[in-house]
Parts: C-alpha cells; sequence; structure tokens
C-alpha cells in the first residue's frame, strides 16, 4: 500500500505556514466601532420604544434588558477588537490568502489563475478614514470567496492592478 | 454536412413549435388556475345560463389570446450561428439579443416531452455556466435540424473532429427495464418518501389556502385534528401507516426511477459521454469530459450484494443562481467493469487502488456526538412543550441507537486518499459516497479550526470546485498543511484549463 502523504513527487513547493501575512490596517478598528455603535443605537431605539409603549410589560424590570445590552455591545467590541489582530492578508507569487477568527478560525487561499474578477468597495464609513475592501471570485457558488476588509485605498488599487496583470499575462 | 451554411441566416424554429409554445402556455396557465377551475366545476350546476355563456366566451378569448401569444413568440424567436458564437433574438415588446460563444457552451441538450414526442419534434437546450439569462431552450426543431446545429456548434472543437474516426456506436451502458426495477428497488425510499411528502405539502398549502379564502379553514383543522386525536389512540393505525408508507415510499421510487431513467442508454463518443433516458419525457445529454468538475461513485449494501452502483457527475454551476438538479448528471445501475471504464474516460491512467486510506481524527466522532446530543435535547425539550404525556419521550429509545449507530457508520466511512492529479474522499452512512476529484479544478481552499479543534491539532480542509464544496473534516494540521500546499502548487502549476 502507498501512502498518499510519502508519494508526493515534488518536495519543495511554497508553504503557506512560512508565509509573511500582513495585517490590516489598525484604522479599521475605527470603522467596526462606529458600524457596531450604529447597530447598538438602532436596537437601542427599537427596545426603548417597545419599552415607551408598554410592550414588554411582561418582564418585570425592564433595566435588566439595558443592562444586558450593554454587557453585549461591550463583550462583542472585544472579541472585535481582538479579533482585528488576528485578520491577517498575504499576497504571493501565484495567489492570495486572507486568515481571520479567534473562535472560529479560517485561512483562505485562492490561486491567481481561478480569480474571475476583482472588486473594490467603499463603504461609507470606511470612506471616512481612506479604507476600502478588495474582494476576489471564482467560478461557481463564489458566495465565500475571499474578501480582505480594512486596506488602505492604494495598497488595494496596486494588489488589484498585480492580480488583473497576472490573470491577463 | 453544410450544416454551417444553414444556420448563418436567421432562422426560425420548426412550425410544430408554435403548437409546443402553446401548449406550454396552457399547462402554465393551468396550473396556476387549476382552483378556479375546481371550483367551477364544482357550483357548475348553480350559474345561471347567461354567466355561463359569458364565462364560455371569457375561456375562449382566453384560449384565442394565448395562441396568438404562442405565435408571436414563435415569430420572434430566431437564431443564427456567427463567428463561432450562437446568436439569438427573442421577445415580443422587450426584445432581448443573446450572443453565446461556443467556448462557455457547456452542454446541448436534447429532450421530448410527450408533446414532443408526438409531433416528432425535439427541444433544444444550450447550457453554459454563466448566468441563468444565458440558457437557451428551443423549444421545436426536427431531429435533423437538431443534430445538425448540435454539429455546427461542437464542429470547431478540433480534438472532437479528429477522434470522430474511431466512433464507437455500441453503447457502454444499456439498463435494461428489468435492471432498472432492481436499481429502484434499492434506492433510497426514505428520500423517495420526503419527496413526495413534500409535494404533497405544496398541493395541501394550495388547497389550504382556497380553503381559508371561502372562510373553511376550521372544518379542515377540525377534521385533521379529529384524525390525529384518533391516532394518538391506536397502535394499530401507527403500525398501519407505517406499512402504508413504506409501501408509497417503494412506489413513489419505483415510479420516479422508472419515468427518470427509462431506457437508458450511455455511448462514449468523441471523448464526451452520450446520456439517454426517460419515459414520458425523453432526455439525451451530451457530457463533455473537460466540463465535468468532480464524479461520485455511490452505493448502499443492498446494491453492493446486486453489484450495481449510481454515478454523479457535477459540472460548473453559476454563482448566484440557486442549486440547479437538472446539472447534475445521474447515471443509475453501473456494474464494475462499466464503473471503470467511465473512470478511465475520465482520468485515463489513475491507479488509485493502492493507496492507504486516510482516516479523520477521533475528535470528528465527538464532534457528531455533541451535534447528535445537541439536536436530540432541544427535540426533547420541544417534546415536553408540546405535549403533557410523557410517552413522547418514548421515541428516544429509538432514535438514540440510530443515531450512534449513524455516527458510528460515518465516523468509519469517513477517509481520504490522493495521488498526484486526484483527491478521492470517502464518505456516507448507509450509503457510501466516493468523490473523485482533479487537483487542478479546485477553485480555492480553505482551512477551517475552531478553538477546540486548534487544542487538539486538528483542522478541517475545504476544497471548492465550480460545482460546489468538498470537506475532509478533522485531520491533523500538519497533514491538512501539506494538502493544502499541494493543491495550491498543482493548481498553480496547472496548465490545463479546468472547464
Amino acid at each position: 500500500m502507498i501512502d498518499s502523504f510519502q508519494n508526493i513527487a515534488v518536495t519543495s513547493f511554497p508553504e503557506i505556514t512560512k508565509t509573511d501575512f500582513k495585517p490590516i490596517e489598525n484604522k479599521y478598528l475605527k470603522v467596526i466601532l462606529i458600524n457596531t455603535f450604529i447597530v447598538f443605537i438602532i436596537v437601542l431605539v427599537l427596545v426603548f420604544f417597545a419599552d415607551y409603549k408598554n410592550i414588554l410589560e411582561f418582564i418585570e424590570n425592564t433595566i435588566w434588558i439595558y443592562v444586558g445590552m450593554v454587557f453585549c455591545f461591550i463583550s462583542v467590541l472585544i472579541v472585535k477588537k481582538i479579533g482585528l489582530k488576528k485578520r491577517k492578508y498575504a499576497v504571493r507569487e501565484k495567489d492570495i490568502s486572507y486568515e481571520k477568527g479567534i473562535l472560529f478560525r479560517s485561512l483562505t487561499t485562492v490561486p491567481f489563475n481561478r480569480i474571475q474578477h476583482v472588486e473594490i468597495d467603499e463603504g461609507p464609513i470606511s470612506r471616512l478614514f481612506g479604507l476600502v475592501s478588495l474582494s476576489v471570485f471564482t467560478a461557481g457558488d463564489s458566495s465565500d470567496d475571499l474578501k480582505v476588509s480594512g486596506l488602505l485605498k492604494e495598497e488595494a488599487k496596486q494588489i488589484k492592478e498585480f492580480i488583473s496583470n497576472k490573470i491577463d499575462g | 454536412m453544410d450544416s454551417t451554411a444553414n444556420f448563418s441566416q436567421f432562422r426560425r424554429q420548426s412550425k410544430k413549435g408554435i403548437l409546443v409554445i402553446y401548449l406550454n402556455i396552457l399547462y402554465k396557465a393551468f396550473k396556476a388556475f387549476w382552483i378556479f377551475l375546481f371550483l367551477f366545476i364544482q357550483k357548475f350546476s348553480k350559474f345561471s345560463e347567461s354567466t355561463l355563456f359569458y364565462i364560455y366566451v371569457g375561456v375562449a378569448l382566453l384560449l384565442i389570446f394565448f395562441f396568438i401569444r404562442a405565435y408571436l413568440i414563435f415569430k420572434n424567436f430566431q437564431f443564427k450561428i456567427e463567428n463561432h458564437h450562437f446568436i439569438l433574438k427573442k421577445g415580443i415588446i422587450k426584445k432581448t439579443n443573446t450572443s453565446i460563444s461556443f467556448d462557455r457552451i457547456q452542454n446541448i441538450n436534447f429532450k421530448q416531452n410527450i408533446i414532443q414526442q408526438i409531433i416528432n419534434v425535439h427541444e433544444v437546450n444550450i447550457e453554459t455556466a454563466g448566468s441563468s439569462k444565458a440558457e437557451i431552450s428551443i423549444k421545436a426543431l426536427s431531429f435533423k435540424k437538431a443534430s445538425a446545429l448540435k454539429q455546427a456548434i461542437t464542429i470547431f472543437d478540433k480534438s472532437a473532429t479528429e477522434q470522430a474516426a474511431e466512433e464507437v456506436e455500441t453503447p457502454l451502458l444499456k439498463v435494461g427495464f428489468l435492471e432498472l426495477i432492481k436499481v429502484s428497488l434499492t434506492e433510497n425510499h426514505l428520500q423517495s418518501l420526503l419527496l413526495l411528502v413534500a409535494i404533497l405539502i405544496s398541493f395541501f398549502q394550495q388547497i389550504s389556502d382556497l380553503f381559508e379564502g371561502l372562510g373553511k379553514r376550521e372544518i379542515l383543522d377540525n377534521y385533521i385534528s379529529k384524525n390525529t386525536s384518533s391516532l394518538e389512540n391506536s397502535i394499530i393505525l401507527i403500525v398501519g401507516l407505517l406499512i402504508f408508507f413504506t409501501i408509497i415510499a417503494v412506489l413513489s421510487s419505483v415510479v420516479r426511477v422508472v419515468l427518470k431513467h427509462f431506457n437508458l442508454t450511455v455511448f462514449v463518443k468523441n471523448n464526451a459521454l452520450e446520456i439517454y433516458q426517460g419515459l414520458t419525457t425523453k432526455n439525451a445529454v451530451i457530457l463533455k469530459k473537460d466540463k465535468v468538475q468532480h464524479i461520485t461513485i455511490s452505493d448502499n449494501p443492498i446494491k453492493k450484494k446486486l453489484g450495481i452502483s449510481f454515478i454523479t457527475f457535477k459540472q460548473a454551476i453559476s454563482g448566484k443562481v440557486k442549486k440547479k438538479q437538472d446539472k447534475i448528471i445521474k447515471i443509475v445501475g453501473c456494474k464494475g467493469a462499466q464503473i471503470e471504464a467511465i473512470k478511465t474516460l475520465l482520468f485515463p491512467d489513475e491507479n488509485l487502488e493502492n493507496f492507504d486510506k486516510n482516516f479523520s481524527d477521533s475528535y470528528f466522532r465527538n464532534r457528531m456526538y455533541l451535534r447528535g446530543g445537541l439536536f436530540l435535547s432541544i427535540m426533547n425539550g420541544v417534546l415536553f412543550l408540546a405535549f403533557d404525556v410523557s410517552h413522547a419521550f418514548w421515541i428516544n429509545i429509538l432514535l438514540i441507537p440510530v443515531f450512534i449507530f449513524s455516527i458510528e457508520l460515518s465516523f468509519r466511512k469517513q477517509y481520504y486518499l490522493f495521488n498526484n492529479e486526484f483527491l478521492i474522499v470517502g464518505q456516507g452512512t448507509i450509503e457510501t459516497h466516493k468523490t473523485y476529484v482533479p487537483f487542478f479544478k479546485v477553485q480555492h481552499v480553505k482551512l477551517k479550526q475552531t478553538v477546540f479543534q486548534a487544542r487538539k491539532n486538528i483542522a478541517d480542509v475545504v476544497f471548492q470546485t465550480a460545482s460546489g464544496k468538498i470537506k475532509i473534516p478533522c485531520i491533523s494540521i500538519a497533514k491538512a498543511h501539506k494538502i493544502y500546499n499541494y493543491t495550491l502548487f498543482k493548481v498553480e502549476t496547472s496548465q490545463k484549463s479546468w472547464m
């Protein structure tokens, strides 16, 4: 019987573990902060409105809802802050990789010669900080292809250019 | 054959197409309004003669309107071939002009439903991997024209013409009626039953919508609750129902398989598989070798005894469209030799039999137990809330062994192995599935790890192909990295086109 792992004829090829990953911009934390804050405010207003209209009367002390919400908000912020440091990307000669997550880690690599198109998005809040997100799409069900948020606009453009050249060339 | 000359000018489909389109519209209208028809028949005697007259006139006008519409659709549906592109003009008011390059065409399929069989025309479907808008369906062409069109589109495929000389006319596989019955009896009957139930539920919903509209909802509900309460009391009835459902399930699989796969014949031609099947709707599919992304060979214990299995071919699907069932092509009732033949056609010179199987870490089993346990406790919680009686919990006695059994089975059947070009992933519980995927067809790779997995140094590897995901769960991180790097290496150095 043959062991699949012994059978690999080529012994040296670029290893993903030895690649230097670059963290995304620290400024992106502010974007996350503002985004989370907006969601929080919306939920808060909704809950407050419901409270005002006495829809929540089956709960004895509504103050606990607010306490719980603030607690959720703070813990989400902490998770996001630690998570930000884990968001890293790497562009190699022939592929682009993205790593993220604390509780659920994932590492995705898309080879350039399978990329169908590249997209740069600018969110309204990201724009204030000059940040963009770069997405690459492959064929098939490309719902969870690679997306790197929090890149400087210039850098994203350079990567896009680089990939486009590789695809055409 | 000067087939290209025929198609250089815009042309219409065969005149019989008007009939096909007309009946198609009628069928759609009937499907949408059958409830009105039902009501009409029910209240037939209550209408006065004059209203009846108006209704008849209305229906007649509607039929004429549909006919004019069908005629206009036919009149405006024109196609031609120009510069390796298939060009289609259609639309009555909103005109669309579609142009598809030959390289993008994935399949050209012939289809014949009952009407098309009677008037002897073929429906030609041109499939692409792109958006659903680019799917073209020509409703009626004579067989001669249809094959000429196919020839014209495929003729530029150079490799195909070279090998055309050594065509073999004997089918690779022909499944007779008895064989088909054997296949259908060993199908996954549970799946058939669920399909049937799904159809019945949508049917029931339509009816209950109707009753709701008429304010008779309560009657129906009463009827159902009366029946269910008596159901709880009588065990005989439950056993009877179980037997009844089993028979229904078996019958429905037989009907489903026979309708779909009747007279299944597979030819190997020009490096492609030609598959013909179907009873009421005849289907001809040409499966180009390069367009197949991955294949899965499946069987279950009974099928294994009989030495038959089925092969599923997966082709590229487009991004935003929902999973299209018809892009998954299935050949049932394959014998061992035929599987070998298909394998050598698609993946020549590959011997993968004498490789060691690599199994998942025992964490995989624990995870399944955890998820199963979670599911069971949620279910028990719901049972607790829904029923006051504790009898409902007896179902656990049945469910827990089933859970343990299936988890142990799926853990044992989960394996993977690979050689220089291919990855094989095995999985399954009662059925056994073996998926073959060439490394260079992978679109991107993903390594996934939860905190708990990280502690045990294991990870999941997910391969995304153009036709879906293939997952190897819970293998050691070192191996995961190796296979990850190797896949990237193969994809990035590959010169072959994945489609």
